[in-house]
């Protein structure tokens, strides 16, 4: 084995340092806590994706006559295919969760300030790679919500002025979502996009490792004492990433995949908000389903879309709004200007507007799904429940967009009152 | 301190309240559960006998097999092909009706769908109501009505069993139509009302299993996942903590 | 909790313990995915027994049923062609049937089969796969002067005998396989399944 090792090393002298520089001598912050396991989460998650979905292309059949009955093949004919099944379309869910919480981490602790706006961009890329391959996937089956959710998102762009209406039969190669249709999300979900996520994940980790990582204080260990007992030279209160957070990533790691156990072999369909119950019907153009919506990790941005009424004979604002909602989550290291990253440092207004991003994503989220639209006439029988929805969403789609505003005031005009940094990680053992 | 805390236990807390909808009863807008249970294996029997009885005629169920109803409900090659099979399929064959579907269209207006997937579209709940809900109605094509679907294209296929139910209506209000108030049994069947139950329970429990065979197998294998995985989580904590000494001392 | 000392043998226990323990877990995780591979419910299903009706085949001809998508010769050998079969031994390459791969334990016998006249053999060529013609008539053949009755296979010219049994001297190693079978009764053979295994 030692001879094997120098053999490569002769001939390959930089694998080593490489090694090193990225896992035993990356040094990273000591004071890590539960928002840090998503990183590596995202990435356990995306390679379990990456292998179940190899292995469900091995008996999916991608023709939209074919399609609905292969993915029932695979749940019953095919050995462990079932488990196989679950596995995607639970991680496909998961994904979104670790991933939310992941941006959420770097929104709390200014992860996206500088000089990390790079990694903050590239993580944002690589969050809309993921939706586009997600609602590509989700298509995939061939059930009637593939259809329908196919039908409706695509025709989104159909409000894009001038060119609309032909973009719109580009995408779909037809003048509905069809066979051509399935075929093309196929080759995109399956190959296409992977390889664009894998480019980006690289490049998210380098742009990453080349500053170094935040941590919850935002202390900048690179610029605060140094000398620490593995490295003289290196950051005071940083230490090797591997081992010490190899092993404990990998705590994570046992804790996630035992709820992502109990979900796959429990309630693999999560109450239809994984698998949705229309979707275990063939897609027919000729039924629509009673409640059209997308899967729960689209829903707050769907909710967006569907607040902001059509005026001047367009519905493109609602769309405009939609994309718009991601676009001020890649603009917020230039809309919040603070020079104290974390929250636990922060004025008060900062952590009171963090709260009405989260309740009003949540809210949107339930807009979104058609709980509001449920809720609403059991709390307030006999009203109009259509008006009521509408104002509750516009309220939570202003103080969506109302939270980058405020930001944007309050950090550049010198609002915020901010507590000092200390020097010194704070550590809680 | 606290602030960390809490903020650990909100997250804890938003994952588990999270959770809820997947413990949510599947399907059914408000109707009374079914209460089936895909375990009891007797259950499946009967469901699988009245089905094969009683729907076959009209319902293919294309996507289970024979061979994998032997195997699943405990029953050897030769009770299937008895007792079972009426479609004259080979053994490892699916289940296909032989209702010809132009056929189907003439009589009924539409094709009788294929019920593989039904309890996983529509729900066990929304079949075992269905079921219950059939009434007379001189009005349909076929006679029958349905309070669970209103204007099902389909007769009632257990009628033998259940007997003959009639609807009661309200008092129409002016300028409005009479609802159905409440169904009762005009003639027996050769079923008490509670046997139908139970039938129609058994025959809702056949249909949760045919559209998801798997689920006989894969909560046997998830205890064991589980507990490997809190085996394994627990090792893998005891190695960070050991480690992490290092971290610790240091400060 | 100041900790001065490394212990070196228990980071090392706790660590190999816990390696294996996640092999064993990486182990089991990698079955599901090896097994999907297996023949599926719809493959064994098409792959299943098949039975024929033989009552039709006249004595000296051959029928071509499929089974496991494989084509599957049954040929109704008169009385004549049986009787050449012993004075063939010389030219074969193995006569007595000695490798046992090639059929069941039931047909290793001079005719290859269980009842005399009545040959079930898989109609591909042990060479290279291509199916063989069925050349019955005891007459001289362009490819063999003394010819005997059996199969010439077009593609690379292998001989066999009406029991199946290759000639020497030709690209193909083996005799043609018996695949398993019995008779259901006098007029019905199933393919798929030994005699013992039905009863």
């Amino acid at each position: 084995m030692a001879n094997l090792f120098d053999w490569v090393n002769e001939r390959a002298p930089n694998l080593a340092p490489t090694f090193r520089k990225h896992m035993t001598e990356y040094y990273a912050p000591k004071n890590f806590n539960l928002w840090y396991y998503f990183g590596s989460l995202a990435i356990l998650v995306l390679v379990n994706q990456i292998v179940t979905g190899i292995f469900l292309t091995m008996n999916y059949k991608t023709s939209a006559l074919e399609a609905f009955n292969s993915v029932e093949y695979i749940m019953r004919d095919v050995e462990w295919g079932w488990l196989i099944r679950y596995m995607h379309s639970t991680g496909a869910s998961l994904f979104f969760v670790v991933v939310f919480l992941h941006m959420f981490r770097g929104i709390m602790y200014g992860s996206f300030k500088r000089p990390r706006e790079l990694v903050w961009i590239l993580g944002m890329l690589i969050f809309l790679v993921l939706m586009a391959e997600a609602f590509m996937g989700y298509v995939l089956p061939w059930g009637n919500m593939s259809f329908w959710g196919a039908k409706v998102i695509i025709s989104l762009f159909g409000t894009i002025p001038y060119i609309g209406p032909g973009l719109v039969e580009w995408i779909m190669g037809d003048f509905l979502p069809a066979d051509a249709t399935l075929n093309r999300f196929f080759a995109l979900h399956v190959i296409a996009l992977p390889l664009v996520l894998l480019l980006l994940v690289v490049l998210h980790l380098a742009a990453l490792h080349e500053v170094g990582s935040n941590n919850p204080d935002g202390v900048d260990v690179k610029h605060g004492p140094k000398g620490n007992r593995w490295d003289a030279s290196k950051p005071i209160d940083a230490i090797p990433f591997h081992p010490y957070y190899t092993v404990k990533d990998l705590v994570g790691v046992g804790f996630f995949l035992l709820i992502a156990a109990f979900i796959i072999f429990f309630a693999p369909t999560f109450g239809g908000w994984f698998l949705e119950h229309d979707n275990f019907t063939p897609a027919n153009n000729l039924v629509t389903p009673t409640h059209i919506k997308p899967s729960w990790y689209f829903t707050p941005f769907y909710a967006i879309l569907r607040m902001i009424p059509s005026f001047f004979g367009t519905a493109i604002w609602g769309v405009i709004g939609m994309f718009g909602s991601i676009l001020m989550l890649a603009l917020l290291p230039w809309l919040d200007r603070g020079e104290v990253r974390s929250v636990r440092f922060r004025g008060m207004g900062y952590r009171i507007a963090l709260a009405v991003l989260v309740i009003s994503f949540l809210s949107l989220g339930a807009v979104g799904a058609g709980v509001t639209a449920e809720l609403i006439p059991e709390w307030f029988p006999g009203a109009d429940a259509t008006t009521i929805e509408n104002a509750f969403g516009r309220v939570m789609t202003l103080a969506y967009f109302g939270f980058f505003a405020f930001i944007w005031v309050y950090t550049h005009f010198g609002f915020e009152k901010t507590k000092p940094v200390p020097e010194r990680v704070t550590m809680h053992d | 301190m606290i602030k960390r805390y809490l903020s650990a236990m909100a997250l804890a807390l938003g994952l588990v309240v999270a959770t809820i909808p997947a413990f949510a009863a599947e399907g059914g807008e408000g109707l009374p559960s079914a209460g089936t249970n895909v375990n009891d294996r007797a259950s499946l029997q009967r469901g699988a006998k009245l089905f094969f009885n009683y729907c076959v005629g009209c319902h293919s169920l294309k996507y289970v097999r024979y061979s994998r109803l032997a195997s699943d409900l405990g029953l050897s090659e030769e009770e299937v092909m008895t007792n079972l099979n009426f479609t004259g399929a080979k053994f490892g064959e699916p289940v296909i009706s032989h209702m010809p579907a132009d056929s189907a269209k003439t009589w009924f207006g539409k094709d009788p769908p294929d019920l593989s997937l039904e309890a996983r579209a529509k729900g066990v709940d929304f079949i075992f109501n269905y079921l219950n809900s059939f009434y007379l109605d001189p009005s349909r094509p076929v006679g029958w009505n349905n309070t669970v679907f209103p204007n099902a294209s389909m007769p009632n296929p257990l009628w033998e069993l259940q007997g003959l139910q009639v609807a009661v209506h309200s008092e129409a209000k002016p300028g409005q139509e009479s609802v159905v108030e409440k169904l009762e049994l005009s003639q027996p069947g050769r079923l008490t009302p509670e046997e139908f139950k139970g039938a129609t329970r058994d025959l809702a429990t056949f249909l949760e299993y045919t559209a998801e065979p798997a689920a006989l197998e894969r909560q046997s294998v998830g205890v064991w996942v589980v507990l490997f995985l809190a085996l394994l989580t627990f090792l893998l904590y005891l190695v960070k903590h050991e480690y992490w000494k290092d971290v610790h001392e240091n400060h | 909790m100041a900790n001065e000392v490394v212990d070196h043998g228990r980071r090392r226990f706790l660590t190999v313990t816990t390696a294996v323990v996640g092999g064993v877990g990486v182990v089991a995780a990698v079955v599901p995915f090896i097994k999907s591979w297996e023949p599926s419910a719809r493959a064994k299903a098409a792959g299943a027994p098949v039975t024929v009706d033989i009552s039709a085949i006249d004595a000296g001809q051959k029928v071509t049923f499929a089974w496991r998508s494989l084509p599957v010769f049954v040929v109704n050998r008169t009385t004549d062609q049986l009787a050449q079969l012993k004075g063939l031994e010389p030219r074969l390459l193995d006569p007595q049937s000695s490798n046992a791969e090639q059929q069941p334990k039931y047909a290793t016998n001079e005719t290859r089969s269980i009842k005399p006249e009545w040959l079930v053999v898989i109609g591909l060529c042990t060479h290279l796969g291509c199916v063989p013609d069925f050349v019955p008539d005891i007459k001289p053949e362009p490819f063999d002067a003394n010819w005997k009755g059996g199969f010439y296979c077009p593609c690379h010219k292998s001989r066999y005998d009406l029991s199946g049994r290759v000639f020497s001297g030709v690209p193909a190693p083996k005799n043609l396989p018996v695949p398993p079978y019995h008779f259901v009764d006098d007029t019905h053979i199933q393919i798929g399944v030994d005699p013992k295994e039905a009863g």
